[in-house]
């Protein structure tokens, strides 16, 4: 028997808003379900039950009346500090309204739980966490995606029907292609960002939805956004494809995945494909790295890194510590890098809608070691997968991420679409017209977990 | 020049400059760090944008004007 739980975003809202679902049962049933099915994950590292309720309770009506989500250990709550991840971030935080709640609440939404993430949100593959790893529900023996490991992980095990992440290197993206979601990475600056501790210095992160499918991520982005993501027509799309070292370096099932995608894409929409070139995205992909390790140093002393917590990974703690080293030069390069790839990002969109590619090289690697055998070679996750992901952050674009079709071993495989800035709608419309176009085959396929007894609400 | 053939002193040398301590399991993690940094690094600097005027406090919520 289906439940509530298992209803999209957008259903749960609207059955809710009808009468047809109630929404306290709604909550219940999603923390039973988090007690049933979170220890195979790990994907929802706190639940606060009277909160939740309270939060309910005094919901307003709004777009998301008494919906249950999670949000990434990202984000402060008006109970409860943000960890991210990690034994400490070197720098106070404290409990508080941040934008994403805001949004949630005055949306109607109810707060469920605090969603894992990878330490310091610095890894793809959220098998690194002061919580333990967090566990994909389509193998539990694989990397659910980071950093925004547990909002993927718990709305792909059905705990909650959406989820907000959090964006500084493909941090939505990364969990949404692991988790077989869609995942919207906004254009800088449209979502909702206060509160997060990197808002005053950050010109990489933002905030995002993971959602089952385009629709949800719409309703959900709309609420982040603080407007309508109004629905509209992809007709035309025109695809960019970059042939280069880094896109053509993906496994073959995903290489054919995303070339059927993209086939199905144009022929949708009526659309066309062209081959466009975009040089220098190794060295634009390592200039957003350093950007965004830079954006780290920000309020820090030299004498912080003297007193880091014991408990941090060994990892992590040299990374830290190596960003005190960056050169200068290649800060001010990655500067100027910056310039050119936006200049020549503004002339590509005027020849194409969209550019397409993998949004990882590799399905979901084993958590220990991370490590994808890609066409020249071995790589360790995080270095193969931020290849595809960096330029949208580095440039502020939006970008979008969802399933395209299952590996042999049975792991979602996933397209990346990225678009002009200002364009997210345009990305929404596009994964809805692919979602048509496959008969909805990919976002309606659930892993093994979310196949598991449901909970009755 | 072999970055890999200085790391050593740089590394801890860079970091006692700022009173910054490090043990050697910590160096040795540092250098492996740095190892999968500078090469891209390297990249990066060798790249000609002396002609890219860049942004004043760019939006990137935008277009470059």
């Amino acid at each position: 028997m289906s439940t509530a739980l298992d209803l999209s975003l957008r259903d749960q809202a609207a059955a809710i808003a009808a009468g047809e679902v109630d929404a306290a049962e709604l909550l219940e049933a999603s923390l039973e379900r988090i007690e049933q099915r979170n220890p195979a994950i790990n994907a929802v590292v706190e639940t606060f039950p009277e909160r939740s309720r309270e939060m309910l309770a005094a919901a307003p009506p709004g777009p998301l009346h008494g919906v249950p989500v999670v949000v990434k250990d990202e984000w402060p709550l008006p109970w409860r500090a943000q960890r991210f991840g990690a034994a400490e971030l070197m720098r106070p935080t404290a409990p508080g309204e941040s934008g994403p709640y805001r949004a949630l609440r005055d949306a109607g939404a109810v707060v469920v739980g605090v969603g894992n993430m990878h330490e310091l949100g610095a890894g793809s593959t959220g098998n690194v966490s002061v919580y333990g790893p967090c566990r994909n529900p389509w193998d539990t023996e694989r990397c659910p995606g980071g950093s925004s490991s547990g909002p993927a992980s718990a709305v792909a095990a059905r705990l909650v029907a959406g989820a907000v992440g959090a964006d500084g290197l493909g941090s939505v993206r990364f969990p949404a292609a692991y988790c077989g979601l869609t995942g919207l990475k906004p254009t800088f600056g449209r979502s909702a960002m206060e509160g997060h501790h990197m808002a005053p210095v950050t010109d990489l992160i933002v905030s995002g939805p993971l959602c089952a499918d385009a629709a949800d991520c719409r309703l959900l982005g709309s609420v982040l956004y603080g407007e309508e993501l109004a629905a509209g027509d992809a007709s035309g799309l025109r695809i960019g494809v970059v042939r280069d070292p880094v896109s053509e370096d993906v496994t073959e099932e995903v290489r054919e995945a995303c070339e059927g995608a993209i086939e199905a894409l144009r022929e949708e929409t009526g659309g066309e494909v062209r081959e466009i070139v975009l040089p220098d995205l190794i060295p634009a992909t390592l200039a957003a790295i350093l950007l965004i390790n830079a954006e780290g140093l920000a309020g820090t002393t030299p004498q912080q890194f003297n007193e880091l917590h014991p408990d941090l990974s060994p990892l992590a703690r040299a990374v830290l510590k190596y960003r005190l080293l960056l050169p200068a030069p290649a800060l001010v390069q990655a500067d100027r890098l910056r310039t050119l790839m936006r200049r020549r990002l503004a002339e590509l969109f005027e020849q194409v809608d969209a550019i397409a590619w993998p949004t990882v090289p590799a399905p979901a690697p084993p958590l220990d070691p991370a490590m994808v055998e890609l066409p020249s070679g071995a790589h360790g996750a995080d270095q193969a997968n931020v290849r595809g992901a960096a330029l949208a952050n580095l440039t502020g674009i939006p970008s979008i991420s969802f399933p395209v079709g299952l590996s042999a071993e049975g792991l979602p495989l996933a397209l990346q679409l990225q678009a002009a800035w200002g364009r997210d709608e345009l990305l929404l419309d596009a994964a809805e017209a692919f979602e048509r176009a496959s008969d909805r085959r990919w976002v309606d396929s659930k892993p093994p977990l979310a196949e598991a007894e449901p909970t009755e609400a | 020049m072999e970055a890999s053939d200085r790391s050593d002193d740089f590394i801890p040398a860079g970091l006692a400059s700022l009173g910054v301590e490090a043990d050697e399991t910590e160096l040795a993690m540092i250098a492996a760090v740095h190892g999968v940094f500078w090469p891209p690094i390297q990249g990066l600097l060798a790249l000609d944008l002396g002609d890219v005027e860049p942004e004043r406090n760019p939006d990137l919520s935008q277009a470059p004007r």
